[in-house]
């Protein structure tokens, strides 16, 4: 029966690890690893096929050969952003506007620093822009913001400077970006057409603002249409080759490429700006699918690995998406999946300030290496980890299932000296305070990303993730009012099993001003653009017109603000009662988001985007719920050890500890416990208690009956 | 976060303009959020204030806000709004919150004619806008019918109004969950922290006094010319206390250019917030150890009932003439990442068409009010860079300015470029950044006017330091009447810029009889218009060759500036540097300082006979110069050919070859109104070495001492 079993398989090439997860139509799941290899990412991903063939039991040719579709998350581009390794671009721009991305709306000094930075006013520069100004030609040209053309293209100026950026400048890619061309790309179609002349073989990799967004703001359109050129051949040939590699294997299923938005699509329908972000975006969708199988309605996805904390949202079962993104300290017009960070993770350092003795964890991280004191591989900085280590909630034997022992001595001395003794605290008291610390910074950032979509912490549950997070949920959930946290067993794989579950998402988000009361019709006529433009698309990835649903949001502000309020759309087209049942809409969700009387009629009210997300459903695997896994609290207990708690007050409790691996559906445990994963430590503090589900996720919660 | 999304100012949306902070019970501020500064430390009085006035009648109560704006006891000007919550808990008052809008619509005269701050539109000290939570029809209708924008005005106060909801429920939160003892005592312990982190600084720094001038124009009601005021800082650093004297600025004026003592202990504290105590946590705690004295009657601190709309300008301009003397102070500290020569956000030469603009729409909707490119200024170069392009405003360390496309949408305007103002920031060894400049038409609307103000004969604040000047040359807004017309040149491939617009190639340049406070903008108006860059540092002649090239290629730097100030002479291409004849230029220049520069003192050392070179250097507190001592005394030195000034406790500027340059001499053209500047550079040069040391700006018809002695550092005994 096996043989005939189709796969879908979904890989995610991050940082360190290249993930794989298989799954059987009949709901079984595979793992596997390998390390990521950034000369060419693509043996990585080879390797851990191997790998996860290997633990299916067949052999990496028939796992290709079964394969039906095939999901890939990359992080290629990002890689290629962070080290700078992309392309020579050329920027063609409006004759006037060649400054705009020296420029950067002045923001650009401060876009993706943390307001710690940002205080240091005198220190602060620009980042350095990706195309250099000799670089930039401004050609004669100019529409105006209704589309209206003022001076047409001129195409000897167009001409002039792609030869002298072929020619001369010697570029490998090109980027165009008009001023206005997000209401009318005509101007920018012409360039098209020209560029076709003047570089019939298209040696270089072109770009267009107007095809990356229909969003008004050129500085980060110009932004999105460079970008996309800087990282386009380096994608492009990586999926090439990536693809011709696993069709030579035997792949004859679906290839898709995971994008940002959270969806997938055929490698020759993404842009190569897509790519960015489609690690996390994999979490979020996983979460997502595991959110719709738990009946979770809102989650807080939390990541704390080893230098940062990274918070998404998921509300009514759908992601964010971010307004002007923010990508290695650019700012994008691009969906992409909103999640938020800061320097907190296991390699955080804890300081003191030398004035005024307070102690102060974050944001400089000690990163892997040198890492934690405890990791004895010369840091000297005290670490998050340093102090979970001294409270004794990880076991020093037994941290990334006994890959790594740690220091524990090295740890408490560094601790004792560094922040103990200058404080006149015990070493126990000094690792509570920077556990505490690290947990109400984590929980302000979560508060935060929740309080501005309008919402309450308290209507969430948390999915925790990364290999410091289950040792600080409780704690940053307690803080937040959060009642339950959850914990995956599939979690260090997550973003190759989001992959596996994506669907085929494109979205178009589009600028607009139309005044309410608007007519009905030219809202609908507005639409339907959009999703012709859109189905046209979707036709390309093989779904048929009935195929395709379609999932409408609107942006309102009152008049003259510029950020606007997104609220999705319960029905396909407007009608008189509709427009007027969005307005009340709008301003009922102003009043949740703002407070009560903090609307204003009067000013007016205004669509000021429109976004439609074209989803073409592909099949996804049903989850099996846990075969008869058996397991006992007793058989799963490993012994006792002594952990401080830092809640109500700090005590030392002598707590049992369990081996996850052994505990089967149903089991209840009581806090205080810790739960050894071989990628994590749960702690359970006391008056909490973790039940273990059907699918073998550790959900923990208050014990006490008036939370429930 | 809550205020900038939903409020209607495109200053405040976009430009960052805006507050949320909390305050102690009796007002104190324990912590302000990131935004405008300005407002941070102002709002605080305010507290205290209505502590003082109402706590009788009307009293504070559950669930009350209050909008006040009088300039007199808080904030810069009427503009500034702000809207003020008690917070209780179970009865008590145990704490305040508020928010700050820069809201430019109070009714009142327009912009720019004001001469009474009755004239500035409403001024309210305190009234009730939400009254035990619940929100009060009539007086919000009252107070912003007052204004001509009532839709715009009202937004902000509902943000505000919702802003403040945030805070107090956030606060309320941890009141329930620490207990209010803690979080009183929480905030106790922040505004010492803050102290004690600001105290320790201050220790960490020598002992000394730096001086500072710098000037304002603005227009005299009475001959209707423009005319210069000075602002005058002597900042003395003594153990852990920092003392500001702004004894010897200009007195009050009759028009709007005032600033009432509120809005300069506020910018004073935002200088000092963004340079010195920039990692010092922002609370009312780090201004306990700085005493300031500011004369009544002067602009730094008029007396009612003096219009004061003009007094954020004032403010920018302190900011830059207090951060001037903190630069020298921590460059002589070693701190050079806290080093650098930023500016206002002003433009230099003041004067022509201005961004308060009124009117209507393409649509007939009413235009957006300011526009605030001044909020991507150039900022001042650093001891080891250039300054950053368009980098921000000192005053808003997140500032940003709107993209073209938002703005054409809210403007009846059509721009022609927005682009790097060549020769348009401080030169320098590094140079300033560039500020920006726009070409814009005024295009779809007969309706739109806008704020006018006198060219002045001197630059607006700014400094450079040692040996870098202050401001670049061109800077000067212009309007023509260029006529719709235009469009067809346009389209034909011809383009107007500054040049040909100011050369009158565009239809007459437009001077308004009599300087008027606001102009009509009508349709087919060509403008012209700046934002100031930032100051250089060092002198202008060791500027990497490379570097000037660079800046000539992208249209940043012209032939004559790169020839004549950097000495540096490019190939008749100009794709690369003749180094030959660079070298040869730079030398004729250096040697021109020496034979034109003469010390003031006579004389080129107060020392005699002092063998300098054995000398160790003591400490460096200026790029090119340096305290030296042996066993007995110190002196000061040419850190570069060792000549040796004076000692430790003299002016070194007295025996450095000092030159004067007449600003006419040194501009390229003329202001726009064919009037004269009035102002002057004093530049110091190494006797020795011929290195510019210092280039000074001095307005000899304000008086006072030309030869100011901005460094003057105690020697530990």
């Amino acid at each position: 029966m096996a043989a005939q079993q189709q796969f879908i398989v979904g890989v995610d090439t991050g940082g360190t690890f290249t993930d794989v997860v298989v799954m059987s139509g009949a709901g079984e799941v595979w793992t596997a690893k390998a390390s990521t290899t950034p000369d060419d990412f693509s043996r990585g991903v080879m390797d851990a096929l191997t790998e996860a063939a290997n633990t299916v039991g067949i052999d990496r040719d028939e796992l290709l050969g079964r394969t039906s579709l095939f999901k890939h998350g990359s992080t290629v581009a990002t890689n290629a952003l962070i080290t700078r390794s992309g392309v020579k671009v050329g920027f063609i721009t409006t004759k006037g506007f060649e400054d705009t991305t020296e420029i950067m709306r002045a923001i650009g000094r401060v876009d993706g620093l943390g307001e710690e930075e940002i205080r240091h006013v005198t220190w602060v520069t620009k980042p350095e822009p990706f195309v250099p100004r000799e670089r930039i030609i401004g050609v004669r040209e100019r529409m105006d913001y209704l589309g209206n053309e003022i001076v047409p293209v001129n195409r000897a100026d167009v001409m002039a400077a792609i030869r002298r950026l072929i020619d001369e400048e010697k570029v490998a890619a090109i980027a165009v970006s008009l001023l206005h061309a997000w209401t009318s790309p005509g101007h920018e179609e012409e360039i098209r057409s020209l560029a076709l002349e003047a570089d019939p073989s298209r040696k270089v990799y072109w770009s267009f603002g107007s095809a990356l967004s229909q969003v008004a703001g050129e500085y980060a359109r110009a932004n999105t249409a460079i970008i996309n050129s800087y990282l386009g051949p380096t994608v492009e040939r990586y999926l090439k080759d990536l693809e011709a590699k696993l069709r030579s294997g035997g792949l004859k299923g679906i290839f898709l490429i995971m994008q940002g938005n959270g969806g997938g699509a055929h490698r020759e329908r993404v842009s190569a700006i897509a790519n960015l972000q489609s690690g996390p975006a994999g979490g979020m969708i996983a979460s997502a699918h595991v959110a719709g199988l738990l009946r979770h309605k809102n989650v807080i996805t939390t990541d704390m690995g080893g230098t940062s904390f990274d918070v998404g949202l998921i509300t009514d079962g759908y992601w964010r998406y971010a307004q002007e993104p923010i990508v290695e300290r650019f700012r994008i017009l691009q969906p992409i999946i909103d999640i938020e960070s800061i320097g907190a993770g296991g390699g955080t350092i804890a300081r003191i300030d030398p004035d005024t003795k307070r102690l102060l964890v974050g944001p400089k991280s000690a990163g892997a290496s040198p890492g934690p004191v405890c990791y004895d591989a010369g840091g000297e900085e005290v670490t998050v980890t340093d102090a979970d280590l001294a409270l004794g909630i990880i076991d020093p034997n037994y941290f990334l299932g006994g890959k790594k022992i740690l220091n524990k001595k090295k740890t408490l001395g560094a601790i004792e000296e560094k922040i103990a003794r200058p404080l006149r605290l015990s070493v126990t008291e000094a690792a509570a305070g920077i556990f505490d610390i690290v947990n109400a910074k984590m929980s302000d950032l979560i508060r935060r990303q929740v309080v501005r979509t309008g919402y309450l912490p308290e209507e969430f549950v948390i999915y925790v993730f990364g290999g410091a997070g289950p040792v600080h949920a409780a704690g940053f959930a307690a803080e937040l009012g959060v009642k339950k946290i959850f914990i995956f067993s599939t979690s260090p794989v997550f973003s190759a099993f989001g992959a596996a579950a994506a669907d085929v998402i494109h979205t178009r988000v589009m600028s607009c001003q139309v005044l309410l009361p608007a007519d009905p019709l030219l809202l609908n006529k507005r639409l339907e653009s959009i999703e012709g433009d859109l189905r046209e698309v979707m036709a390309g990835e093989d779904f048929k017109k009935d195929q395709v649903e379609f999932r409408r949001f609107f942006t309102m502000r009152y008049r003259r603000q510029t950020a606007g309020v997104e609220l999705p759309l319960s029905w396909d087209r407007f009608t008189q009662g509709r427009v007027a049942e969005m307005r009340d809409s709008f301003e009922k969700k102003y009043e949740e988001l703002y407070g009560a009387g903090a609307g204003y009629t009067k000013a007016g009210i205004e669509i000021s985007e429109v976004r439609v997300d074209a989803v073409g459903l592909v099949a996804k695997p049903r989850l099996k719920a846990a075969r008869a896994r058996k397991g006992s609290i007793a058989g799963a207990r490993k012994g006792r050890r002594e952990i401080f708690f830092t809640r109500p007050e700090l005590r030392r409790i002598h707590t049992p500890v369990y081996d996850y691996s052994l505990l089967g559906p149903g089991v209840r445990i009581n806090g205080p416990a810790v739960i050894e994963l071989p990628f994590t430590t749960t702690l359970v503090p006391p008056g909490f208690k973790v039940t273990v589900d059907n699918y073998l996720n550790t959900g923990c919660g208050r014990s006490a009956k008036k939370d429930e | 976060m809550t205020l900038q999304r939903v409020t209607a100012s495109p200053i405040v949306s976009q430009g960052g303009e805006c507050m949320s902070s909390f305050y102690d019970s009796q007002g104190t501020m324990v912590l302000a959020c990131s935004g405008h500064l300005r407002f941070a430390a102002a709002t605080s009085d305010a507290i205290k204030s209505m502590i003082q006035w109402f706590s009788k009648s009307p009293g504070f109560h559950d669930g009350d806000q209050f909008f006040f704006n009088d300039p007199y006891v808080a904030g810069s000007h009427t503009y500034d709004m702000m809207i003020i919550k008690p917070i209780f808990y179970r009865d008590r008052l145990i704490a305040w919150t508020a928010t700050s809008t820069h809201t430019a619509d109070t009714g009142g005269l327009l912009r720019g004619g004001a001469y009474e701050v009755h004239h500035e539109g409403i001024r309210i000290m305190g009234l009730k806008l939400v009254e035990r939570g619940e929100f009060r029809e009539d007086v919000f209708k009252s107070l912003t019918e007052q204004c001509r924008d009532p839709q715009y005005v009202g937004l902000d106060l509902k943000a505000m109004v919702a802003g403040n909801n945030v805070c107090a429920k956030r606060y309320l939160g941890l009141v329930e969950k620490f207990g209010l003892g803690f979080v009183q005592a929480a905030g106790e312990k922040m505004i010492e922290d803050s102290e004690n982190k600001a105290r320790a600084k201050l220790r960490s720094l020598p002992d000394g006094t730096w001086m500072a001038r710098q000037y304002v124009t603005t227009l005299d009601r009475k001959t209707r010319k423009s005319v210069g005021q000075q602002l005058f800082c002597a900042m003395t650093k003594r153990g852990d206390e920092l003392c500001f004297d702004l004894t010897g600025t200009s007195p009050q004026t009759d028009t709007d250019h005032n600033s009432t003592l509120p809005s300069t202990l506020a910018h004073l504290a935002l200088a000092l917030t963004n340079t010195l105590f920039w990692d010092v946590p922002w609370s009312d705690g780090k201004m306990r150890p700085v005493k300031v004295t500011v004369p009544e009657g002067t602009i730094l601190n008029c007396r009612y009932p003096a219009a004061c709309g003009a007094a954020p300008r004032i403010g920018s301009v302190l900011v830059s003439t207090v951060c001037e003397c903190v630069a020298k102070m921590l460059y002589a500290a070693g701190r050079y990442d806290d080093v650098n020569c930023s500016t206002t956000g002003n433009l230099e030469y003041v004067g022509g068409p201005g961004y308060f603009y009124g009117g209507h729409t393409r649509e007939g909707i009413r235009v957006a009010q300011g526009l605030y490119d001044i909020h991507g200024a150039g900022m001042g170069a650093s001891p080891q860079r250039d300054g950053v392009n368009t980098g921000g405003h000192m005053n808003i360390p997140s500032a940003g300015i709107s993209d073209i496309e938002q703005t054409e949408m809210q403007y009846p305007f059509l721009y022609v470029t927005r682009g790097h103002n060549c020769d348009g920031s401080g030169f320098g060894r590094f140079r300033g950044g560039l500020g920006s400049y726009r070409i814009y038409l005024i295009y779809g609307s007969q309706d739109c006017s806008v704020d006018y103000k006198p060219y002045g004969g001197i630059a607006q604040g700014g400094f450079g330091l040692f040996g870098g000047y202050s401001t670049g040359i061109s800077a000067t807004r212009l309007m023509a009447q260029a006529g719709l017309e235009m469009i067809e040149r346009v389209k034909n491939g011809d383009y107007p810029d500054a040049q040909s617009i100011r050369k009158g190639e565009w239809g007459k340049l437009y001077y308004p009889e009599g300087v008027p406070e606001r102009i009509a903008l009508p349709e087919g108006s060509l403008l012209v218009d700046y934002v100031a860059g930032g100051g250089g540092l060092g002198d202008p002649l060791d500027r990497d060759p490379a570097a000037v090239l660079r800046d000539y290629g992208r249209g940043w730097a012209s032939r004559e500036i790169a020839e004549r100030i950097y000495g540096v002479v490019l190939d008749t291409k100009g794709k690369s540097v003749n180094s030959a004849a660079t070298e040869e230029k730079r030398k004729a220049i250096r040697a021109s300082r020496l034979r034109e520069g003469k010390p003031a003192s006579g004389k080129i050392s107060s020392l005699q006979g002092a063998a300098g070179t054995s000398w160790r250097t003591a400490r460096r507190f200026h790029a090119a110069l340096e305290i030296a001592a042996d066993g007995g005394g110190s002196a000061i030195r040419c850190s570069r050919c060792g000549h040796l000034f004076c000692t430790a406790e003299e002016n070194y500027k007295l025996h450095a070859l000092h030159r004067v340059v007449d600003l006419n001499d040194f501009m390229p053209y003329p202001l726009p109104s064919g009037e004269p500047y009035y102002g002057e550079y004093h530049e110091y040069f190494c006797p020795g070495c011929a290195t510019q040391l210092q280039v000074d700006l001095v307005c000899p018809m304000l008086g006072g001492e030309a030869i100011l002695w901005d460094t003057r550092i105690r020697q530990a005994r």
